[in-house]
């Protein structure tokens, strides 16, 4: 086969797949998946430990729906910047060759460590998911919280992979760069400016005043986190357009 | 492939690595990019690839696929070498066999089942070399491509090498060890306080003389490279005892 039998033009979605794949066995094999794991199953054992099936406890139940998203959001950030840091700088560069193009290979990291923080959102959520069952808060407060989950797992991942060696190289500046971004969210979704942030506040006001009042205001919540996911993916994408 | 008035630097303020650049680089030819330690090749040859973007000037007429090879192989990756270059054939929309008879070419066959952090450098490399030969690439650049290899795969790669340029492919390659100057039409580019510039090879016929230049050892490689960057055929020796100049020291 010589260069002119190739198809000068790939698919890129199978590229963007292969590379994300790629990733996430790298992160796997390299078993630093286990730093926010362990974090994840200690909590899930002490939601486990408060566990009541009293049907007065409709309102907690709905409330730990939206606890849940709050600890997803701090455990994607984390969990993402380990997966993208997890492959070499040369990697990288031969990854963004193999892929054709830098945003390519960008947006392969992000729907990887995506994939990592939802797993791990998933499991945060299934224990106070289990207790809204068993104390008999309908489907749709339940479902509302696994969407508000998938959103905030998004949240979370994209801020993690804006603080990545790739963009941010010394680790010296990049560990706080994750720790301030983390907490000037949670800070400005307390006040006046809480539009530019992740709306926590909303969701856990929400979420604590029960069922209907969560089913109530998800759907606001979903577009304001559908507007910071691409506020922050359109950054990061103009970040990594040219690799450094 | 066209580099035009190309300029770069690692930060503002930084000195500047190149800083006027241009050159061709056309389908089919090798081009060997020589240059002192911390000249900019490398810095060069990722540009070429695409991995830099340059500060000031142009780059027009990239091949689409490229195939890259580093210095130093990113050995520290929780793969074996097979299952690695199955990724990568993956990522490139490739079939999984797609880079086996590469690995056969370069001798990597019986090592695919090793970790790539137990590798020799030079089978890491060799792992690096081809996973960029996989893609058929219409740009391959290799930075330092021999650099530990055998002699046995360092003798394979340069005809392999002028197979593709015959293919069309652009080829670029960093070459420390002037492994390349067998090979016909070879383009040289020699990279020098932050230009890089197109060297006219010595033309093999007409009369040929012999300089017998003397220097201290240390400044022998040096000197040594810069005659090869003129496109001059060099051979070094240590001194053959201790004889009066004139007899042959280091010769050029």
């Amino acid at each position: 086969m010589t260069p002119s039998d190739v198809p000068a033009r790939r698919r890129r979605g199978p590229a963007l797949i292969a590379l994300a794949r790629f990733q996430l066995a790298g992160y796997l094999r390299s078993l630093r998946f286990m730093q926010p794991l362990i974090p994840v199953l200690l909590i899930v054992v002490l939601v486990l430990k408060e566990w009541s099936n009293d049907p007065r406890h409709v309102d907690a139940a709905t409330g730990s729906l939206g606890d849940a998203a709050v600890l997803t959001f701090l455990i994607g950030a984390w969990a993402a910047r380990s997966l993208l840091d997890t492959q070499p700088d040369e990697q990288r560069a031969l990854s963004i060759t193999a892929a054709g193009h830098p945003v390519l290979s960008a947006a392969a990291g992000l729907l990887a460590a995506y994939t990592v923080a939802l797993c791990l959102g998933l499991l945060l959520l299934a224990a106070p998911l289990l207790q809204c069952l068993s104390v008999g808060v309908p489907p749709t407060p339940m479902l509302a919280g696994v969407g508000l989950t998938a959103l905030v797992a998004f949240s979370g991942t994209a801020l993690g992979a804006l603080t990545q060696r790739a963009i941010i190289p010394s680790p010296g500046y990049a560990l706080p760069a994750l720790l301030c971004g983390v907490t000037t969210a949670l800070l400005l979704s307390l006040g006046p400016l809480a539009p530019l942030s992740v709306p926590m506040t909303g969701w856990l006001r929400a979420a604590h005043d029960g069922p209907s009042a969560f089913v109530q205001a998800f759907p606001g919540l979903a577009l304001h986190l559908i507007l910071w996911n691409t506020a922050l993916t359109a950054v990061l994408f103009f970040l990594t357009r040219r690799p450094r | 492939m066209r580099l035009e008035h190309v300029a770069f630097r690692y930060r503002r303020r930084a000195p500047w690595v190149l800083k006027d650049v241009s050159l061709t680089l056309t389908p089919g030819q090798v081009t060997e990019v020589t240059g002192r330690n911390g000249a900019g090749k490398s810095t060069l040859l990722r540009l070429l690839a695409g991995l830099r973007a340059p500060c000031r000037g142009d780059i027009t007429g990239r091949p689409a696929r490229i195939g890259y090879a580093p210095e130093r192989f990113p050995a520290d990756q929780p793969f074996t070498a097979g299952d690695y270059l199955d990724h990568m054939a993956a990522v490139r929309g490739l079939p999984a066999t797609a880079w086996r008879a590469w690995a056969d070419r370069l001798g990597l066959g019986r090592l695919l089942q090793v970790r790539l952090p137990d590798l020799s450098k030079g089978s890491a490399q060799k792992v690096g070399l081809v996973q960029a030969l996989t893609a058929h690439p219409g740009l391959l650049v290799l930075d330092e491509p021999f650099a530990g290899l055998d002699p046995a795969t360092r003798s394979a790669l340069p005809p392999l090498l002028g197979e593709l340029a015959r293919a069309g492919s652009t080829v670029v390659v960093s070459d420390h060890q002037r492994c390349l100057e067998h090979l016909p039409a070879l383009h040289r580019v020699h990279v020098a306080g932050g230009t890089a510039v197109s060297v006219e090879t010595a033309a093999p016929s007409g009369a040929m003389a012999v300089l017998e230049v003397a220097v201290a050892a240390g400044e022998a490689e040096a000197l040594a490279a810069e005659l090869r960057a003129r496109g001059h055929p060099v051979h070094l020796r240590q001194p053959a005892g201790p004889r009066p100049f004139g007899s042959g020291e280091n010769t050029g």
